[in-house]
């Protein structure tokens, strides 16, 4: 595997939100404002990074005396392996709270109580992740390096999907797209037309799932059209379904 | 708020799953009939009712006091780890025949961004511990109802030729958009005529 | 629920799902044989017989609108072909010559006000057709009322250029044209009380009934009713014929009902849900409905809550829809109950205006869970209870 295929797998063909549909309270949730996306990716990849970071230097220490002591790696481990992870992404997912807070209060005020529940998000957590941390620990600066690939690939996947999201949702919910006010741009773009008398029902709860609905579907149609043109040219690349 | 609008917010008005889009993962992405559907919601509502309960006993007795609630979210999401943990154990000792034949998931699925939420929410919201455990037991039937409404309309489907593309999580997701445009019906200002009418 | 198609009881409606998507159907369902089979044509004449009896209020409403409800009802339905012709194109399978997608159009369109401007009946029906319809599968695989969808989509996208309605025929001129459900609600929150029932406190409250209702009103009073002792309030003739403002379809009561009649009489729709669902409600309203007003029990005026607002439209045309209602005979009567107990709370109590789109809605959801309550789970060959 090339050093940063870890990295692309998350963005488009393991897609956190999209293709391997985990973490999808805040896709729904908080695509309201493309702000809010970005505001709640730079969240998920900082705890995200950061957990998956603390895991692989825990794991790496834990395997060096083990190896010191000889003995083999238990799998009762796992569960206060899953524990380790809950208890960094909390810590992390507070210490974002507070830059969150400290910084951009009104962004602190508008996400609400999904920034305190990244800690519990699915990805962070990698419940469901296929590549457990299961090998033993080699090389610790490669193992590092890899872990930090992989988190970095799925949140900026998990944000690639956000933000998708939150384009469409905001673009014809609320007529508006808001960002950063910088210098003398106040933040928010008027969309044109749909600005005079946008869909507000899209802004709503229902409008959220159903783009997220749509989006795997999208994600699911190209990854079947891309693997037709593949196939008829012979490739070996797998269908997603 | 009374205990009758304490139970109608929380499970219609602010449906922990069509209004807060909390416990989507569960109520959209778990495969299973009817049977796993209440097994889900039993245990998701209890461990909601205690972690509810702990909230508001670490909220009052340890964060506030202390001034420490930056410290909410690790407090929150540990405590409703262990009381999940501790639900699994004693599950496991005491009814683990009765688990394998309802089809019953152990405590920990019902372990989700639902349940450290409802806790979150019961925090802020400043209610007192029976109010609390109230705010839990609500938000445990709301995900018992949308989930229920989400496996039938999913049974439904299953038979259905729909379009390849969007057969499974993404036509649930669809579906679960339109409940709650339905379940929008059901909003604050609804409650607040419902109790000022009579 | 698909019981009843494997076992070949001939239960005609689920015959005609099948029918409509023959070839397309999935191979555990048995394509049962039913009095009138026919594929495709069987489902057209089964849409265009509903097409035809929503007509007449149909016209009713261009007569007494104007341009704008025709062009209301014209973009409705077109989008609605549009979408179903773009739909079927992109997935490889036209249906639109099965005529559902101009019924749902046309119920679209009379579910809204006429003077709305036309992006919103346009994007009810897109939204209908593409999201609640042919997501899921087209015809028969839907489990929302497509037309009920797209228009509950236009209702939160747009609340308030869905509340705005236009003055009926001959409706005194200078007053804001109020639907009677609207102007009840103002009447009630800061309006004069008034005698009499819930007509004489609109009237009391400078509702704008046209001349030709104070001509018929006095006339009979004059001349049947002195008889009896008994009087109409002003008002009585134009909510009995719908001379008031709606939606454009939805005003004329009388004109529904001969539609529903016809389409009874020839086991189009059937008669369990539409009379649970009315029966329920009037006699919850009637009972219960004066309470919140405060004018006491049994004063809940429940004529007047039948003629206003699409509860005839929704009962007979939408509550009937075979794909999104219980099939079961059972499920059909707790699904009437239920969606009148549901018009009841939203109505009175839900966000101003009907609440009958959005009842209808719910039920819809309650539907499936409901079907599974209700399944016969007898062996195909014994008494299965179906309706």
């Amino acid at each position: 595997m090339t050093p940063s295929a870890g990295f692309t797998k998350g963005l488009f063909r393991d897609n956190p939100v999209a293709v391997t549909l985990i973490g999808l309270c805040p896709a729904a949730a908080v695509t309201g404002r493309v702000i809010d996306a970005l505001w709640m990716s730079v969240g998920l990849i900082f705890v995200l990074v950061l957990t998956r970071l603390s895991q692989t230097i825990l794991q790496a220490m834990l395997a060096l005396t083990e190896s010191a002591s000889q003995s083999s790696p238990s799998t009762e481990a796992r569960p206060f392996r899953w524990l380790g992870s809950l208890v960094f992404a909390s810590c992390f997912t507070a210490s974002f709270e507070l830059i969150l807070l400290a910084f951009v209060p009104d962004e602190s005020a508008s996400l609400g109580i999904y920034v305190p529940l990244i800690a519990v998000n699915c990805i962070v957590l990698e419940r469901f992740a296929a590549s457990g941390n299961r090998e033993p620990v080699r090389n610790i600066g490669r193992d590092i390096a890899k872990s930090l690939q992989e988190s970095g690939g799925l949140g900026v996947g998990f944000a690639i999907s956000l933000i998708a999201i939150s384009l469409v949702r905001e673009t014809l919910g609320s007529g508006t797209i808001t960002l950063f006010p910088i210098g003398s741009f106040a933040g928010t773009i008027e969309a044109g037309n749909v600005s005079l008398a946008p869909a507000r029902a899209l802004a709503y709860a229902g409008g959220g799932l159903l783009c997220l609905g749509y989006l795997a579907g999208a994600a699911r149609l190209l990854g079947r059209l891309k693997g037709r043109r593949l196939e008829g040219q012979g490739g070996t690349e797998a269908e997603r379904s | 708020m009374s205990l009758l609008g304490i139970i109608l917010t929380f499970s219609l008005v602010d449906n922990i799953v069509l209004t807060r889009l909390l416990g989507i993962c569960p109520c959209v992405g778990a495969p299973g009939g009817m049977r796993a559907a209440v097994g889900t919601s039993a245990a998701t509502a209890l461990l909601m009712s205690l972690s509810t309960l702990a909230a508001w006993v670490l909220e009052t007795f340890v964060l506030q006091p202390l001034d420490i609630d930056f410290l909410r979210t690790p407090a929150f999401v540990l405590s409703v780890a262990g009381i999940a943990g501790f639900l699994d154990w004693v599950a496991r000792r005491t009814v683990p025949q009765l688990l394998r034949l309802a089809g019953i998931p152990l405590a920990g699925i019902a372990f989700n961004c639902a349940t450290v939420g409802v806790a979150i929410i019961a925090a802020k919201g400043g209610f007192n511990a029976p109010q609390s455990l109230l705010v839990g037991l609500a938000a445990g039937a709301g995900f018992f109802i949308a989930l229920s409404l989400l496996t039938a309309i999913r049974e439904r489907l299953e038979v259905e030729k729909v379009p390849e593309w969007l057969r499974g999580l993404p036509l649930h997701l669809i579906s679960a958009g339109l409940l709650a445009y339905a379940f929008m019906a059901f909003d604050r200002a609804f409650l607040s005529r419902l109790f000022r009418g009579w | 629920m698909w019981t009843a198609c494997e076992a070949g009881n001939g239960w005609e409606l689920c015959a005609i799902m099948t029918e409509s998507n023959r070839g397309m159907a999935s191979p555990q369902l048995a394509v049962s044989p039913a009095p009138h089979v026919g594929g495709l044509a069987s489902s057209l004449r089964l849409n265009w017989s509903v097409a035809c009896c929503l007509l007449p209020a149909a016209a009713w409403g261009v007569f007494l609108f104007g341009v704008p409800a025709l062009e209301v009802l014209a973009v409705g339905v077109g989008t609605a072909l549009l979408a179903e012709l773009l739909t079927g194109l992109a997935w490889g399978r036209m249906t639109v010559r099965d005529g559902s997608a101009m019924v749902t159009g046309l119920m679209v369109g009379m579910l809204m006000p006429p003077g709305v401007p036309l992006y919103v009946p346009a994007a009810a029906s897109a939204f209908g057709i593409v999201v609640v319809k042919q997501s899921f599968g087209g015809l028969g695989r839907n489990w929302m009322n497509p037309a009920l969808g797209g228009v509950v989509f236009a209702l939160f996208s747009w609340s308030d250029a869905m509340s705005r309605w236009l003055p009926a025929r001959g409706a005194a001129e200078g007053a804001a044209a109020l639907s009677p459900l609207s102007a009840l609600r103002n009447a009630l929150a800061g309006g004069k009380a008034a005698h009499g029932g819930l007509l004489a406190l609109l009237g009391a409250n400078g509702y704008p009934w046209s001349a030709a209702d104070g001509r018929v009103v006095t006339w009979v009073n004059g001349h049947v009713l002195s008889i009896l002792g008994a009087s109409l309030p002003r008002g009585a003739f134009d909510m009995l014929v719908g001379n008031i403002p709606g939606g454009v379809g939805v005003v004329s009561v009388p004109l529904l009902l001969v539609g529903a009649a016809y389409l009874l009489a020839r086991s189009v729709i059937r008669w369990q849900v539409p009379l649970t669902y009315l029966v329920t409600f009037c006699v919850i309203a009637q009972l219960f409905g004066g309470l919140p007003m405060g004018r006491g029990w049994l004063a809940g005026g429940m004529l007047f809550q039948l003629f206003s607002g699409s509860l005839v439209l929704g009962a007979f045309f939408m509550a009937t829809d075979p794909v999104t209602s219980p099939l079961t005979r059972w499920g059909k009567l707790i699904y009437g109950v239920c969606l009148g107990i549901l018009t009841f709370f939203l109505r009175y109590f839900g966000a101003p205006g009907d609440g009958v789109p959005l009842a209808i809605l719910l039920g819809n959801c309650l539907a499936p869970l409901i079907d599974r309550s209700t399944r016969p789970r007898a062996r195909p060959s014994g008494k299965a209870a179906m309706a």
